[in-house]
């Protein structure tokens, strides 16, 4: 198994706050990685690094061999990258939105992409409608569905199942085992507990810009403790260090 | 919720509104850089008394702040998209009839006197503080700068309720709005005919409660008129299309860049306003300029009107870049492989093709005012103008030209980059129309500023998502 993502002391700072303070870290090839941590705790920031979106302030990253840093757009040519926030350009239906993602992505076969993951996500319904009008969940459909268009092997998604209803994250939660199962790699940054601990291979807690534990997300928990108890203790632990 | 209360909220809102974005210092400035602007402009009014009487002086300053407030006007009534792309679902106080028990009547009449209100602070009261402070430098009575401030007012006034009877004019029926400006264009023509006075500039010449009053007509008849007729349209139809955009990429393949032109053009023909949006932000400030250089030229006879109305044409144009930003933003395209500088590459592209509409604009006014002689200086004019302007927007402002241009510091460096060379090419021109080929010079240097941007731009760290 080769090292599909690799981070060595990443720091990024703002000003004089530290977002991210010397994290190091990896995540093997057919894992699903969760990077677990509060509000503000550096998660969107280490993505955002790990994707070529800013550059570190120190440290260093390798994604598929590429360094984000210096090559961000080859990493973002291979990867696939779920932001937490974005929304996709309002005036596009949602099929000419997937349509402009494979054009930028210079892909083939574009309607038998797009059918596939209306299908999958379940809103074929909503192909023709103005992104705009779609609801929050549909829109993080539909970001779910650009980052996987063009089949990537690894994929990184900041809040996998937000504004989701519990049927369509069951059916994202189902994919994403399935996709590793099949070889693919996916990081996933959530500060919802039960995702990291249904879905996770290994998790990396973060809280204030610390990597505060990295291992085997049952490693976290613990013999007879919750990982909500875990998680808790390492992060107010740390607080009150 | 009483009035005076809807009001504060509007004024906090279209304060943090800007303040949120680069800051409260970085907004407050503004005015304090559009008052340092107005002070120098007053002190070199001397050096252009030769050349251009002080009466026409006072017309264009008159005629500027006229546009102004049709540009705010057209913004604070259709801008409710722009704002949503940019703080998410926006929920501002102008939108709360749905979700409060407030008639839109109420928040509709409260918006036009919060635009008031916060505009002349924002604009007409620092230009009307710089040159008062200007006055006893010019041999000018600091009276002046009282009297100019009231007629500046009254001018932009004037342009934001006409837009806002006309824009909801257009929102009722758009043979209503074209029935509209066909009689105020005629009314307009006839005035012009009888060597009637701009009631603002018979105001300032001479202060007398008449032309007060009048020009009070002109913005409470309009205003009040737009309060009474207004209507929203929630539309509870979701929309739906047909995949338009790989039919017309395909089409745009052979000039390169196409989803992005493709993209562009959807985004610009499905967006609220549409053809509005050219109306009220183009077509009506371009009539505008026209009708004040139909007028300049009785000041200084040797003027030719097609030389600089494309001058002009070139700047106004360069307002076609903020439509097609006002869907976007480079963060939006952060998570996708795709270079910041294509990104810019498309939008110079689609404001390319954009720019056949001014063009036409310019061809139609040679053709009407018979000036056809001097149509290739005046082309080559718009189109340095306007390439130069649109290189000093993307340079300064990226892709969001329409709210990084409130930022103090950004607009101090867009009004010093683009007025100099504007005011050189217009009196060149005023010499010799021919001189306006000497505006290819500006070409070379929206080249330069176009490389500077991409790299600019492309190092920029995106503050998030």
């Amino acid at each position: 198994m080769r090292q599909m993502i690799e981070a060595t002391e990443l720091t990024k700072n703002y000003g004089n706050v530290a977002a991210v303070n010397g994290i190091s870290f990896s995540v093997m090839e057919g894992e699903l990685f969760g990077l677990l941590g509060p509000n503000g705790s550096g998660k969107t920031t280490m993505i955002r690094m790990l994707t070529g979106q800013v550059r570190p302030t120190a440290g260093s990253a390798r994604v598929m061999g590429l360094d984000p840093a210096e090559d961000p757009i080859g990493v973002r040519q291979l990867i696939g990258i779920v932001p937490e926030q974005e929304t996709p350009p309002s005036f596009l239906t949602a099929e000419e939105y997937l349509h402009f993602v494979a054009r930028i992505r210079n892909l083939d076969r574009i309607d038998e992409r797009c059918d596939r993951w209306f299908d999958l996500l379940g809103f074929q319904e909503k192909r023709d409608v103005l992104c705009k009008d779609l609801s929050r969940g549909t829109r993080q459909k539909l970001m779910v569905a650009q980052a996987f268009l063009h089949e990537p092997r690894l994929v990184l998604i900041d809040e996998p199942l937000i504004n989701l209803d519990p049927i369509v994250q069951r059916t994202v939660k189902d994919f994403l085992q399935e996709y590793v199962r099949d070889g693919g790699t996916v990081l996933i940054s959530t500060h919802i507990l039960e995702i990291a601990e249904e879905i996770c291979d290994r998790v990396g807690v973060l809280h204030d810009g610390k990597l505060l534990y990295c291992g085997q997300t049952e490693g976290l928990a613990g013999p007879g403790r919750s990982l909500e108890r875990s998680f808790l203790d390492l992060v107010r632990g740390d607080a009150g260090a | 919720m009483p009035v005076p209360d809807l009001f504060s909220a509007m004024m906090k809102e279209e304060w943090r509104i800007h303040a949120t974005i680069f800051g409260s210092a970085g907004f407050a400035f503004f005015p304090v850089v559009v008052a340092i602007f107005a002070f120098a402009g007053s002190l070199a009014l001397p050096l252009f008394s030769d050349t251009l009487p002080s009466t026409a002086m006072a017309m264009l300053a008159l005629a500027f702040f006229l546009l102004a407030g049709v540009m705010v006007g057209s913004f604070g009534t259709m801008g409710r998209e722009f704002m949503n792309r940019r703080f998410g679902q926006a929920s501002l106080v102008a939108y709360a009839s749905r979700s409060l028990p407030l008639s839109e009547r109420r928040i509709f009449a409260t918006f036009i006197v919060k635009d008031t209100v916060y505009y002349i602070l924002l604009y007409v009261l620092p230009a009307a503080a710089g040159f008062t402070a200007a006055a006893p430098f010019i041999a000018l009575d600091p009276i002046w700068g009282l009297r100019a401030f009231v007629s500046l007012a009254l001018a932009f006034l004037i342009g934001l309720s006409a837009v806002c009877l006309l824009s909801t004019l257009y929102a009722r029926s758009i043979g209503l709005l074209a029935g509209t400006v066909v009689v105020l264009a005629g009314a307009g023509l006839a005035a012009l005919g009888m060597n009637a006075v701009f009631p603002p500039y018979a105001f300032l010449i001479d202060p007398a409660p008449g032309s007060l009053a009048l020009s009070l007509i002109l913005i409470l008849v309009p205003a009040a008129a737009s309060v009474l007729l207004v209507t929203v349209d929630y539309p509870d139809r979701t929309k739906r299309f047909t995949n338009r955009f790989e039919p017309l990429a395909e089409r745009l393949c052979p000039l390169g860049s196409a989803h992005f032109i493709a993209k562009d053009a959807l985004d610009l023909s499905r967006s609220e306003g549409g053809a509005g949006k050219v109306i009220f932000s183009f077509i009506l400030p371009l009539g505008l300029v026209w009708v004040c250089l139909r007028i300049l030229i009785r000041f200084i006879p040797g003027i030719d009107p097609l030389v600089v109305f494309a001058i002009l044409l070139g700047v106004i144009s360069a307002t076609i870049y903020n439509w097609l930003t006002e869907f976007d933003s480079f963060t939006s395209y952060a998570f996708l492989p795709v270079e910041v500088s294509a990104v810019i590459d498309g939008k110079l592209k689609s404001y390319a093709i954009a720019n056949l509409l001014p063009v036409a604009v310019l061809v139609l006014a040679a053709a009407s005012a018979g000036g056809a002689g001097s149509l290739l200086p005046a082309l080559a004019a718009f189109l340095s103008v306007s390439v130069y302007t649109l290189a000093v927007t993307v340079y300064l402002c990226g892709l969001s030209p329409n709210i990084m241009l409130y930022h103090a510091w950004v607009f101090l460096r867009y009004v010093l980059m683009i007025s100099p060379a504007l005011l050189l090419l217009i009196f060149a021109s005023l010499l010799d129309p021919a001189y306006a080929f000497g505006s290819l010079f500006l070409v070379p240097a929206a080249g330069l500023l176009i490389a500077r941007a991409r790299s600019k731009w492309q190092a920029w760290d995106m503050p998030g998502y």
